[in-house]
């Protein structure tokens, strides 16, 4: 009778019950804890270098390295909170982060991009932040073709956003966007696809992108042109790290396996992914204070 | 009768038949060569990648070289946890709203509306429940299982509601004649009333598979992004969108081993669709001849 089908139901809760029970039973040790595996959580830009870093890591030592995105800011915080051994953020540390040590493997540029028709070869720092604001919204004021002026930019919360706007002193509340995007393929694409679109992305994905044939134009910056040969030479102005962070001083093997991601042994992992190697930049006398402690 | 009335022959309303028959026509042939564009788009960019190695091989330089082995099996683990839950979950409380429950009843009413809401919670909202409930509290940490059940919490809503729509489908002479030949309700639901809503059960499935595989943000942070082959349900595991999500997106010249694996997808959601359509065709005309 009704039973029947009442024990059919609460069979399937029991189910479940019992899976979770199980399961929460025989949970693997806590990652933190654990000194044969380490995790890794942060910024999207970071993680798929730091899973590539990971995966010849793991062939030399037997550690396994399990690398997890959601940002930098979650990367930040997770290794805060102990939810991952190592943070990953593609920015500095800044005030009020004192508590994190980071660690810098490899640096990355930014640059504004705009249409390959587009006849504007270079912007002035002034242009850049007039057309970011809104004063200018014709692309004859800047010596190009008369048009509507489309500006794109980042989503809140982006690395790449607080860079851009730090470096040129505006206050996102300012910019005048037509289109908010993501990430950098995102940004890259929106550009291509629009005549007046001006943008800034990474430096190394608009190279990969206009090196395929995407018909986006890289525009210097402070008459440096955007390659990632200037990023390497520390010419370039507007770059960014790529960090590693832990709470307080790095315990093994977290160490391990941060000291082998600043080795020359992944320069080649870097520099696929289209990004600058940490240590030959620094070398080559970049203006920034030496790592661990970059802030 | 309306039929008539509706379907009558005045010039007028000749007219009208006409212009509502091209609009109808219409609307079907776009939402078709909607699904047939991005399909032969698909096909133009990614056909050329697809192999045997491709589908074995692990995934190399950030996804760009190898293949996508390892996202595979993960997917398949984690869609087999989500059903596996969400299965003897979604049909008991299917029984319940349709057998047990009247439409005016106070529980049934709620149940119904916490399933209405659940359905519309933008599936980010479920991951990052999934990881703070299977993840951080119950310390499963990003694993197939959290993401298995994270997707299972997602799928239920679609399921339940399917699969009360086919038992509802079910006439009550059923119920009826079985009570008559004395019949206890559970046999009679589990010879008369469940063969005859198999129907509404596939569609149910298929629409909670087609959700499940589909879904990125409520796995990025609860089965992960870790892209070796999974041990055990324990390891976290990449799926095939978050795969397509992270070349598209994120990785310099991933496009085209995206553009690969989301073919791969939409082959295995047609694939599975068309499976779940001849199950069901086989196990009504089955049930019809007993």
């Amino acid at each position: 009778m009704t039973r029947t089908i009442l024990s059919l139901a609460s069979l399937s809760l029991a189910t479940l019950a019992a899976l979770l029970l199980v399961t929460a039973g025989c949970r693997p040790a806590s990652s933190s804890q654990s000194a044969s595996r380490l995790v890794l959580t942060g910024s999207s830009t970071v993680a798929p270098l730091a899973a590539e870093i990971g995966k010849r890591f793991e062939a030399s030592s037997g550690i396994r390295v399990d690398v997890q995105t959601g940002g930098s800011s979650r990367g930040l915080a997770d290794a805060r909170q102990g939810l991952a051994d190592i943070g990953m953020a593609s920015r500095a540390l800044e005030a009020g982060e004192e508590d994190l040590a980071s660690f810098t493997i490899a640096r990355d540029g930014i640059c504004v991009i705009v249409h390959r028709d587009n006849p504007v070869a270079r912007l002035s720092d002034a242009q850049v932040v007039e057309i970011f604001t809104g004063r200018i919204a014709d692309w004859g004021a800047v010596g190009g073709a008369p048009g509507p002026v489309t500006v794109v930019n980042k989503a809140e919360g982006r690395s790449t956003l607080e860079l851009f706007l730090k470096h040129f002193g505006i206050d996102n509340r300012q910019v005048r966007a037509s289109v908010v995007i993501g990430d950098n393929e995102q940004g890259i694409k929106t550009v291509a696809g629009q005549a007046g679109a001006v943008g800034y992305v990474s430096i190394g994905a608009a190279e990969h992108a206009a090196a395929r044939g995407v018909p986006i134009k890289l525009l210097p910056m402070r008459s440096v042109a955007a390659t990632t040969a200037n990023v390497r030479g520390g010419r370039y102005p507007l770059a960014r790290p790529l960090n590693l962070v832990t709470l307080g001083e790095p315990k093994e093997p977290a160490r391990r396996f941060i000291d082998f991601a600043r080795s020359e042994a992944v320069h080649d992992l870097v520099e696929d992914l289209s990004l600058v190697p940490a240590l030959e930049s620094l070398a080559a006398g970049e203006a920034s204070r030496p790592s661990p402690t970059e802030s | 009768m309306v039929d008539h009335e509706m379907w009558g022959s005045t010039p007028a309303r000749g007219r009208t038949d006409r212009l509502v028959a091209a609009v109808v026509w219409l609307a079907a042939t776009v939402v078709t060569a909607v699904f047939l564009w991005i399909l032969a788009d698909l096909l133009r960019h990614g056909a050329g990648q697809i192999s045997w190695t491709f589908l074995t091989a692990a995934p190399a330089s950030a996804g760009r070289a190898g293949g996508i082995g390892p996202i595979l099996v993960s997917t398949a683990w984690i869609l087999a946890v989500c059903l596996a839950v969400a299965l003897p979950l979604g049909l008991g409380t299917a029984v319940l709203l349709a057998e047990l429950t009247s439409a005016e009843d106070a529980f049934g009413r709620l149940v119904r509306r916490s399933l209405d809401v659940l359905a519309g919670v933008p599936s980010i909202v479920f991951g990052l429940f999934g990881n703070a409930l299977f993840c951080v509290y119950l310390g499963l940490g990003f694993s197939i299982l959290s993401g298995g059940l994270t997707l299972a919490c997602m799928v239920l809503p679609i399921l339940i509601r399917s699969a009360e729509e086919g038992l509802r489908a079910v006439p009550d002479e059923y119920r009826l004649g079985g009570a008559a030949l004395g019949l206890s309700r559970g046999k009679i639901l589990l010879h008369l009333l469940l063969p005859a809503a198999v129907p509404g059960l596939i569609v149910g499935v298929v629409l909670g598979f087609g959700r499940a595989i589909a879904e990125t943000a409520a796995l990025i942070f609860t089965s992960g992004y870790v892209d070796r082959m999974p041990g055990s349900v324990h390891d976290s595991g990449r799926a095939l969108s978050i795969h397509i999500y992270d070349l598209g997106v994120n990785i310099p010249g991933g496009e085209t081993n995206a553009y690969a694996t989301a073919l791969v997808l939409v082959a295995i959601l047609l694939l599975t669709n068309t499976a779940a359509s001849l199950l069901g065709d086989r196990l009504r005309g089955r049930h019809a001849e007993s």
